[in-house]
Order: structure tokens, then C-alpha cells, then sequence
């Protein structure tokens, strides 16, 4: 494919936000994301010709694939998963629609209570107080997962992602047991 | 089968994509049959110059179209025809090269395809210039179409047709402007290749474009037409709230302005009128007060002479009354003095007497001066007493003394000499006992004087040491005989009484002379009295006379003193008078300049003073009185309630000036800047009320705005709706070995809710719930829904306005039996090869089917390349499912498809290829056969 640079006007900003490791999202970034939607597969090919993966998932988020987190990344991530996978479980507990996490508004007295049900949780990853609670939460809005808005914090699309995830390892863990039960059963 | 079936009858190539002649049924499913690298895609694709007519939207894989029509045209007897039934008959579709530059051009005509047609009669193929006219010759009048014309009469758009032209619809579509997308799908569905879901949800919102009400929705064009008015009031209600403290200072002003107006259109012609009077009541009442100036500088004048004639009336009199008391004083001394004396006789008398001891007196004083001195009289005395004494001892002791006893006793010589060298008081001294002489021893006395007279000699005497020469001195005594010594002692003492008195009257001199000095003061003294008392005398004859004049001068002194003090008074009261009349002058000059002075300052000449009465104002209830002494304040007061109306009038100006720039024009559009305030007053006054309106406009604008919205929800919804129904349509038969196949939307979340918040809050809004909503949220302030609304304007300026399709994306949602379904963007990653590739185009076929007018249902073509990678079951399935969309379905392989009802080998000779009737291997399955 011949790729004409000149119609790809969101290069820069696309490039710079990716490769930061942010994810993009459809309602923050409305412009980069159209960019995406209408020339995405000269970006692939553009984007994979420099090394990167670029994926775009139509729930509405695109990032760059990555084999190998930073450290820091890598840390971040992993209290961001569990802080995300505790909120969810809050919240399912709550009888709320897990699918609707674009609503949930992240305000502090829900804050508040997840430290209060989970803070052992939190304190054997070393997250020792609602503060580094919401320090978290503000680093993952600086890579797109989450978007605060005068102190409430609204997740955004990308959070799908940790969603795929707990859903695999769910999806695992059930045929574990499937494979298990028919242990017994033969047993 | 039915031959009354309308579609496509058969395909016929002469000449062309390297077949010589090619004849392919295509009123039931085919099985073209060829080794690779034949010609089976070249004969398929030959379609879409006849069904996809537009060179833009054809596809030949790997070939170029330039490529491809010298391919498929590669002279002007090339030929790509194709026989279809419709209900108007039979009918050809043909393309025919134009040579050269491997152009082609339509053509079609009613009849059948009878290959004869095409070849002249020495087996040559009709070169297209001559076509027309050989197919006229054949009874099958024929009509060149360029390009549009053709694709207008295939998808049956009549509006594009000439009435004479025949009904060649082969697409009967229900809205015929769906021809370019129906086009575009079958382009697609021909080819196959990639079909991911953004394509298909783009095909599948143009074919329910017409149940959706497809509008691109500006929302923020709605919203802010919507809200214009809304936020324009909440702008002036915002700007005016903030303003409430200044808007409220100048209705202030405003209502001291019209005061002001009042007093000032009230005292305008007063003041005009006593500034006319002025100059008058000036002059005569300068004059007035001169007048009484001078009266009262005359009266003062006159006063003044007055105290002078007093005053040296009253001097003169007390220098005569002072006259007259010392007098009398002095006579009351001479009258205390002379009280004992009882005439002027006595005084002289005195006089005399003193005057006569006081002669006797200087003659004592005169002798006594002629005295020897004082000391001389005293040695007198001493010596005239010893001389006494001496001579009364010689008396006493006349009979026995040592100057007898030693007469008698010594010879003379030493006698004599004795009594020389002896005192004579010693030679007088009694002999006696007692006494201090005692001669107790005659002998020895003579021995002595004899002695003594060996040691003189010649009247010397020597004495060891001392040398005495006797001759000088006297004998000391010599006795007298009794009587004269009492001669003697009488004489001394009749000298010592003389002595003793001049002591006396020389002791007294200087007392003499001080009584005398006494005594001439005396004299004086009462010559001096003498003269006095005589004084005396005549005062007392004038005294008669003295004491009236004293008494009638003292009264004159007091009748003055009165009439000074009185005098005091009047000038008081004239001084005061002239004060007044001064400071009056004063006062009126004052006034005068203060009145010229403000004359000139005078502001009411111009506008607005001139307009006044026709401004708003309040009638001024002062009393009118207008008195000239007040005249230069009242117009001072004037001028300032002038100067105060302007600087009111230029700063209520500023102030609205302010407020326009602060964004308050509401009420510029009224007549009058005073309509202005006055309407922005009210306005100010009702803010409250204000408020509530603009609440009630914007909820009217949010329903409005809603109303927007609700379409494309309701689109959304429909779409959905359709979604549903037009996966029925695929899920009729199974597919492979899928258990669910879906094409399902989803939602954008955001987004619909977003526009779900608008449209709930608009219908609370519209409900009964208004007014508890009302007090608890006013839909200006309410956050979800500014956020909501912010949402949609981002997306909609984004995307250059909001369309249903922005609410949702697509996904293919893919299981097998025992699979949890699963959601894919891209069909290509869900299955294997052969389901995919059925899954497409069923999905595509599905997609044409649901275009067609379903009333005039004509079948066509469709095909699968490469349908060796389906296995039966799935063959069939495909075959049926294509004949219930309309499609006969054509598959090309190496191998024969058994489960089509045509095979169609592909014969080669000569280096062309070539299918003939003879050719076409047709399958019956054993039932139809049983028929
Ligand atoms: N549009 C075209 N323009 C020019 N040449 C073409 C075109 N289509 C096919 N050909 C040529 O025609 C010949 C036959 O190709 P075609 O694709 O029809 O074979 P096939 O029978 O479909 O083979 P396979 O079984 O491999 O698909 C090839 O030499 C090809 O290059
Ligand atoms: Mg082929």
C-alpha cells in the first residue's frame, strides 16, 4: 500500500499520545479517534512499519501493543488492575451492570468505601492510604484510562481492557473447574 | 423449476477474456469446472460489466481496468452479452468493443440471445459498428445506451428513462436511489474479499436509510437555536444579578434625579422673575441703607460733641470743687489746731515772753564766748583750790609745821635750801602723830642737815651721781602770817565761785544755744500761728459763702456723670445700628456678587434644563416663595441642583454604559435611555420572576432540543429493530456450523445516554414532575445535563454534525455449538476460510435481497469463487439460501460441484477457450428425477 502522508494530519499527536503508552479514547480524543476510524489501516501499516502495534477496538479505544511494560508501567499496571478489578467487584456487589462502567462516578466517598472493604487488599501492594488510592487513579488518567472531572473520576473505554483480562482469567478458571468436575466425575 | 421464473437466463462471451464463445446457464446454480489458471474468474467477472457498469466500482483483483478492458474488449467484435426474463419478455444486455482503444459501449434490445445474431455468415463475428443495423435485420431493434442510461433502465429509475424506451429493470429496487450502494454490494459480493463490519454497518445504514430518519443532526446549531434566547435572558439575568448593588444605587438615583427635575422645573421661572427684580431691589435698598448710615453717623457725630462739652464742663468743676475742699480741709485743720486759743492777744503774749528769754539768753551766750577755754577755766579752779587749801593748812598748821620745826631746828642756810629743795605742801605738813611727817628724832635730823650742807657748796649740791645747781630755785615757802592768809583764802575763794560760774556758763553754751535755736523756732512758730490764726479768722468769715458752692458743684458732677453714662448708652445703640446697617451693606453686596456669580454659572440655559418638563419627574411641593434677601441662596441651591442633575444625568449615563459593557442590552432597543433604566428597573425588580422564565424557556429549548434528539434515538431504535429482523433473514438456515451468526449493533454508550439524559429530562421536564423539579434543579444548572450536552456538541463538531450512525458500531457475534458467543469487528478472524467466506456472502446477498422490491422479484447472479472450500452441506445451504434472496448461485472450481445443477467444463481449443450448450452437464437430484 502507498501511504500519503500529507491525509494523515493526526500523525504527530497520534504517534506522541500512543507511544507514550496513553490509550487513546473515543470521547476524550474525539479527533485523533476520527483520524483512526477513517484512515486506520494506513496507520496499521504506518505504525507497524516503525515497530509498533497499533490496536484499534471499536468499543471506542486504540493503544499501542507492547511486549514488555516498564518497570514503572508495569507497577502501575498492576495496582491499576487491582484497584480496577476490586472496584469492579464493589460495584458488582452493589448490583450494578459491570458494562456500565462509563457511568460510575468515582467520587471520593466511593473511594472512601472500597479503602474501607479492601485496604488490606491495597496495603499488601504497598497502596497505603486513599491518597496513593487517588495517586493511582490520577497516573492511569494520565495513560487514558480514566478521566477526572472536578474531583470525580470517570472511567474510560480502555478500561475494557482490564475487563477482557478478568474475563479470561474468569473464562479459565471455569473450565478449571469444568476439567475438574469431570475429574470427579470419573472418579 | 419453473421456467416462469424471471432473471438471469444466460451469460455469453464471443471473443472476449480469451474465450472464443462462452455460453453459461444461469437460471439455476452452476458449477463452472476448469483447471486453475483457466478462465473461471475471467468469465465470472465478465458480469460486471453488464451489472456493475460503472468502471469505478468494478474490481478484477490483481488486473487493472485498463488492463481488464483490453482484456475483455480486445477488438470491436468482442462481445459480453447477457439473456435475462422479465416480465416483459425476454431480454439481451450487451457490451460490445470498440477497437482500437478497448472501449466498449452498451447496448440492449427485447428477445431472446440467439447467438446467430452475432455471426455473420462467414463465420466472422459482427463488428460493433455494424451491430445495430444486423440486429435490426434480425428483427431485434437494438439501442446503443451510454453507460448511466443503461444502469438507469437495469435498476429500473424511470425518472431517467425516455418513455420509449422498454422496461429493462433487472433490480427492481424499492427506492431506486439505492442503486449506487446496491451496486457497491454486489461489487462486493461478486468479489468477496474483505468485508468488515464498518462496511457492512455503512451498507446496512444506506439500505435502512429510508426507515430512519437520516437526518445529520448540527447539535450544537440545534442547542444554541434552541438556547439562544435562553442564554441570551440568562446572560441579562446574570449580567443584571451581578449588577444588583450599582442597578439599585442608580434607581436610586433615578428617583433623586426625578426630585431633582421636579425642584428645578418648580423654581426655573421663580428664579428667572426675581433675577429680573433683582437690579431693582438692589439699587433702592443700597440706597435705603446709605441713607440710614448716614442718620446714625450724624447722631454719633452729634452724641460725640456732646461728652466733649461734658467732659471740660466736668474738669472745670472739679478743679473748682478741689479748690474749695482744700480750703475747707484747711480751715478744719485751723480750727482743730487753734481750739484752745482763745484770741490772737495770747498768741502775742507768748511770743513776747519767749522773745525776751531768748535775748537773755544770746547775751549768756555772747559772754560766754568771750571765756577763756574751757580746760584753762577748770586748771584755774585747780590751782586757786590748791592755792586754798595750801593756804588753809598753812593756817591749820601756822603753829606746828615742819617748815617751823625745821626753822627752828637747821641753820638758815640749810634751812633756806631745804626749803628749797622741799615742796612747800611737804614744808606745810602738820607735825602730829597722825600724821604723814613724823620728827621723832631732832639730833639725827640735825646730823643730816649738817651732812648735807658739807655737800654743798657755792648753792650745788653734789650727791653721789647728781649734781644740783640750787642757785635757780626759789624757796618754796615763805610764812605768812594768819590773817593774810585768811585775806589769802577768802580771795581764792571768791576766784573759785567766779571760776565755778564761767565753768558753768561755758559748760551751757552749747544748751544755751540749742534753747535759743528752741526758742526762735518757737518764735517763728508762732509768728507763724499768728498769721494762721488770723487765717483762721478770715476763713471762718468765708465760710459762709464756701459750702453752697461745694454742695451746688457736686450735683453738677453728678447731672454729668448721668448724662455721660447715658451718653454711653445711645452710642451703643448707635454703634450697633451702624454695624448693622454696614454688615447689611455688606450682606447685600454679597448677595449681589454671589447672585451675579451665579447668574453666570447658570446651567439651565442649555439642554436638558431647556426639554425638562417633557423628562420624568416629580412635581416639587415646595413652597414657592421667592423673598429677595434669599434670592442669592435660593439661586445658589438652584445652580447646584442643576450641576447635581447633570453630574446624575452623566452618571447614570455611565452606569448604563457600564452595564451595556457588562453585557446588559436587554432594554437598549427602548426609546429612551430613561425608558431604558426604567424598563431595566423593573426588570431588576422581578428578577425572581425572571428567573423563573428563563427556567421555563429552557426547559421549552431542552424539549426542543429533545425533540432533535428523540429522532435519532428513535432512528437508533428502528435501526436496531431492523437489525433484528434482517438477522432473522440470515439465521433462516444454518450456516456452517455456526449456532449463532448475528450482525449486531452496538451502542455508543456515552453517546445515547447522553442523549437518553436530554431526552429524560426533557419529558420530566414536560411532565407533572416540572415544579418538584423546579425547586430542587433548574435545568441551567443541572450538571448531568450540561455534561450530556457538551458530550454531543464535542461529538457532533467532531464529526460535523450527529447522524444515527454515530450512536453505534457493528459486530459480527459468532458461536459454534457449545461456544459462549464471541464479538468480532472483522468477520475474517471469526472462523475458518469456508465459513467465513459463506458468512459473507450470505451477508451480502441478505443485504441485496433486503434492497429489492420484493413484489418484483427477479433473479440474478451471484457467485463463489474458489467453492471447492465449502463442503456440501454447507453448498447446499448456500444454493438455497441465495435462491430465497433471488440469487442463482454460481461456483467455480478445478473440481464439479455436485450440489449445483449445472456443471460447466471449460473447453480449450487452440489456445481459446470455449463453452457450448452442448457442453452444460445438468444434475437433477433423484426426487426431481422421480417426478
Ligand atoms: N481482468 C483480467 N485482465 C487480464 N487478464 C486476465 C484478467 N482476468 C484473468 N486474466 C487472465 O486470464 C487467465 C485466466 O485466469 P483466471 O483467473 O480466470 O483463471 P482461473 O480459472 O480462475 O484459475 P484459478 O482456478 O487459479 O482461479 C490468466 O492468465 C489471467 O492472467
Ligand atoms: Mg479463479
Amino acid at each position: 500500500m502507498i501511504l500519503d502522508f500529507t491525509a494523515l494530519t493526526q500523525l504527530q499527536p497520534l504517534f506522541k499520545l500512543l507511544s507514550s503508552g496513553a490509550h487513546l479514547n473515543r470521547l476524550k480524543d474525539t479527533e485523533l479517534w476520527l483520524e483512526l476510524e477513517n484512515f486506520q489501516s494506513h496507520y496499521e501499516s504506518l505504525f507497524a512499519a516503525l515497530g509498533f502495534i497499533l490496536v484499534v477496538d471499536g468499543r471506542g479505544f486504540a493503544y499501542f501493543k507492547t511486549e514488555l511494560a516498564s518497570s514503572y508501567t508495569g507497577k502501575l499496571t498492576r495496582r491499576l488492575a487491582l484497584l480496577i478489578m476490586l472496584l469492579f467487584e464493589y460495584q458488582a456487589d452493589q448490583g450494578l451492570h459491570l458494562f456500565q462502567f462509563q457511568q460510575w462516578r468515582l467520587d471520593t466517598s466511593l473511594l472512601d468505601h472500597l479503602w474501607q472493604q479492601y485496604f488490606a487488599l491495597f496495603e499488601a501492594e504497598e497502596i497505603n492510604s486513599q491518597k496513593a488510592l487517588k495517586d493511582i487513579l490520577d497516573s492511569a488518567a494520565r495513560v487514558g484510562f480514566l478521566v477526572s472531572d472536578d474531583d470525580v473520576y470517570y472511567l474510560l473505554p480502555a478500561v475494557h481492557r482490564y475487563l477482557d483480562l478478568f474475563e479470561e482469567l474468569a473464562q479459565a478458571e471455569r473450565s478449571e473447574h469444568i476439567k475438574e468436575d469431570l475429574k470427579e466425575d470419573i472418579l | 423449476m419453473s421456467l416462469a421464473q424471471y432473471g438471469f437466463q444466460k451469460l455469453v462471451l464471443l471473443n472476449s477474456a480469451g474465450y472464443s464463445r462462452a455460453e453459461l446457464p444461469l437460471d439455476d446454480s452452476v458449477s463452472i469446472i476448469a483447471p486453475n489458471n483457466t478462465g473461471k474468474t475471467s468469465l465470472i467477472n465478465a458480469l460486471q460489466f453488464l451489472l456493475i457498469l460503472d468502471k469505478r466500482h468494478m474490481d478484477f483483483g490483481a488486473h487493472s481496468v485498463e488492463n481488464s478492458k483490453r482484456f475483455y474488449f480486445p477488438d470491436n467484435s468482442a462481445y459480453i452479452l447477457l439473456e435475462v426474463l422479465l416480465p416483459s419478455g425476454m431480454a439481451v444486455i450487451g457490451c460490445v468493443g470498440k477497437g482500437l482503444s478497448h472501449d466498449y459501449e452498451y447496448f440492449a434490445y427485447q428477445g431472446s440471445l440467439d447467438l446467430d445474431d452475432y455471426r455473420l455468415d462467414d463465420g466472422k463475428l459482427v463488428a460493433q459498428p455494424k451491430l445495430i443495423a444486423r440486429l435490426f435485420e434480425c428483427g431485434k431493434p437494438a439501442k446503443i445506451y451510454p453507460q448511466a442510461d443503461l444502469r438507469a433502465l437495469l435498476y429500473g429509475n424511470r425518472q431517467k428513462q425516455r418513455a420509449d424506451d422498454p422496461d429493462l429493470t433487472i433490480f427492481p429496487l424499492e427506492f431506486t436511489s439505492q442503486a449506487a450502494t446496491y451496486q457497491r454490494i454486489l461489487t462486493r459480493t461478486l468479489r468477496l474479499d474483505r468485508l468488515d463490519s464498518k462496511e457492512v454497518k455503512n451498507y446496512l445504514l444506506e439500505i435502512f436509510k429510508h426507515d430512519l430518519q437520516d437526518r445529520n443532526v448540527d447539535f450544537k446549531s440545534e442547542w444554541d437555536k434552541s438556547f439562544a434566547d435562553v442564554n441570551y435572558d440568562k446572560s441579562q439575568y446574570d449580567a443584571v444579578f451581578r449588577n444588583q448593588a450599582l442597578i439599585s444605587a442608580m434607581e436610586d438615583s433615578q428617583q433623586t434625579r426625578q426630585a431633582l427635575r421636579g425642584k428645578i422645573i418648580l423654581w426655573r421661572p421663580l428664579i428667572e422673575q426675581a433675577l429680573n427684580d433683582w437690579e431693582d431691589y438692589n439699587n433702592s435698598t443700597t440706597e435705603q441703607l446709605r441713607l440710614r448710615l448716614r442718620t446714625s453717623d450724624e447722631e454719633a457725630e452729634a452724641l460725640e460733641n456732646r461728652q466733649k462739652t461734658i467732659y471740660e464742663d466736668r474738669a472745670e468743676a472739679k478743679t473748682v470743687l478741689k479748690g474749695y475742699e482744700k480750703i475747707e480741709s484747711h480751715y478744719q485743720e485751723l480750727i482743730i489746731q487753734f481750739q484752745f486759743v482763745s484770741g490772737i492777744a495770747q498768741l502775742q503774749n507768748q511770743r513776747q515772753l519767749l522773745q525776751k528769754q531768748r535775748d537773755e539768753l544770746m547775751r549768756s551766750i555772747g559772754n560766754a564766748e568771750q571765756q577763756q577755754s574751757l580746760g584753762a577755766i577748770n586748771r584755774n579752779i585747780a590751782k586757786i583750790t590748791k592755792e586754798k587749801v595750801d593756804l588753809q593748812r598753812q593756817l591749820q598748821s601756822i603753829n606746828n609745821n615742819l617748815y617751823l620745826q625745821l626753822q627752828k631746828l637747821l641753820p638758815t642756810d640749810s634751812f633756806e635750801f631745804l626749803t628749797r629743795l622741799l615742796a612747800k605742801s611737804v614744808l606745810s605738813l602738820p607735825i602730829d602723830q597722825a600724821h604723814a611727817i613724823e620728827l621723832n628724832d631732832q639730833t639725827a635730823l640735825r646730823s643730816f642737815a649738817a651732812l648735807l650742807e658739807s655737800r654743798l657748796s657755792a648753792n650745788r649740791l653734789e650727791l653721789p651721781g647728781l649734781l644740783l645747781d640750787l642757785s635757780a630755785l626759789e624757796p618754796n615757802l615763805i610764812i605768812k602770817t594768819a590773817q593774810e592768809l585768811e585775806i589769802e583764802i577768802s580771795d581764792c575763794e571768791r576766784q573759785l565761785l567766779e571760776l565755778n560760774a564761767l565753768l558753768n556758763s561755758v559748760e551751757t553754751l552749747s544748751q544755751q544755744k540749742q534753747n535759743q535755736q528752741k526758742l526762735e523756732q518757737q518764735i517763728a512758730e508762732l509768728t507763724n500761728d499768728e498769721k494762721n490764726y488770723e487765717e483762721l479768722l478770715s476763713l471762718k468769715v468765708s465760710a459762709l459763702e464756701r459750702s453752697p458752692a461745694i454742695e451746688a458743684l457736686k450735683q453738677k458732677l453728678t447731672l454729668l456723670e448721668r448724662e455721660t453714662s447715658k451718653l454711653a448708652e445711645q452710642k451703643k445703640a448707635i454703634l450697633l445700628a451702624q454695624e448693622k446697617h454696614k454688615a447689611d451693606q455688606k450682606e447685600l453686596l454679597s448677595q449681589h456678587q454671589r447672585i451675579n456669580t451665579a447668574r453666570q454659572q447658570r446651567l439651565d440655559q442649555q439642554p436638558p434644563f431647556t426639554i425638562l418638563e417633557q423628562l420624568p419627574n416629580f412635581a416639587c411641593m415646595d413652597a414657592t416663595e421667592l423673598a429677595m434677601p434669599t434670592l442669592a441662596d435660593r439661586i445658589e441651591t438652584y445652580n447646584r441642583d442643576c450641576y447635581k442633575l447633570k453630574q446624575i444625568d452623566e452618571q447614570l449615563n455611565q452606569q448604563l454604559a457600564g452595564l451595556h459593557r457588562d453585557g446588559v442590552n436587554k432594554f437598549q432597543a427602548q426609546d429612551t435611555a430613561e425608558q431604558e433604566l426604567d424598563a431595566l428597573f423593573n426588570y431588576t425588580a422581578q428578577l425572581s420572576q425572571e428567573q423563573e422564565a428563563i427556567e421555563r424557556k429552557a426547559r421549552s429549548a431542552v424539549v426542543q432540543v429533545a425533540a432533535i434528539l428523540r429522532d435519532l434515538r428513535d432512528s437508533l431504535e428502528t435501526f436496531k429493530r431492523r437489525m433484528r429482523e434482517f438477522n432473522n433473514k440470515i439465521n433462516r438456515r444454518q450456516l456452517s456450523d455456526l449456532k449463532v451468526f448475528k450482525i449486531e449493533p452496538r451502542e455508543e454508550d456515552t453517546l445515547v445516554r447522553a442523549i437518553q439524559t436530554l431526552i429524560s429530562t426533557s419529558e420530566q421536564v414536560e411532565s407533572g414532575n416540572s415544579f418538584d423539579l423546579f425547586d430542587q434543579n433548574t435545568v441551567l444548572d443541572d450538571k448531568e445535563l450540561n455534561k450530556a450536552k457538551d458530550i454531543l456538541i464535542k461529538e457532533g463538531e467532531a464529526r460535523g454534525g450527529l447522524r444515527v450512525e454515530h450512536l453505534f458500531r457493528l459486530v459480527f457475534i459468532i458461536a459454534k455449538e457449545n461456544q459462549t458467543p464471541a464479538e468480532f469487528e472483522d468477520i475474517d478472524s471469526a472462523a475458518s476460510n469456508g465459513t467465513v467466506l459463506m458468512a459473507k456472502l450470505i451477508t451480502g446477498l441478505a443485504m441485496l435481497n433486503q434492497m429489492q422490491d420484493s413484489r418484483k422479484a427477479i433473479k440474478t447472479a451471484c457467485y463463489l469463487d474458489e467453492a471447492a472450500s465449502l463442503d456440501q452441506r454447507n453448498q447446499r445451504n448456500l444454493i438455497e439460501i441465495a435462491e430465497e434472496f433471488g440469487f442463482t448461485l454460481i461456483f467455480a472450481s478445478p473440481e464439479p460441484q455436485i450440489t449445483a445443477r449445472y456443471c460447466v467444463p471449460i473447453g480449450t481449443t487452440k489456445g481459446k477457450n470455449h463453452i457450448s450448450r452442448l457442453n452444460w452437464q445438468i444434475l437433477e437430484s433423484l426426487a426431481d428425477v422421480d417426478n
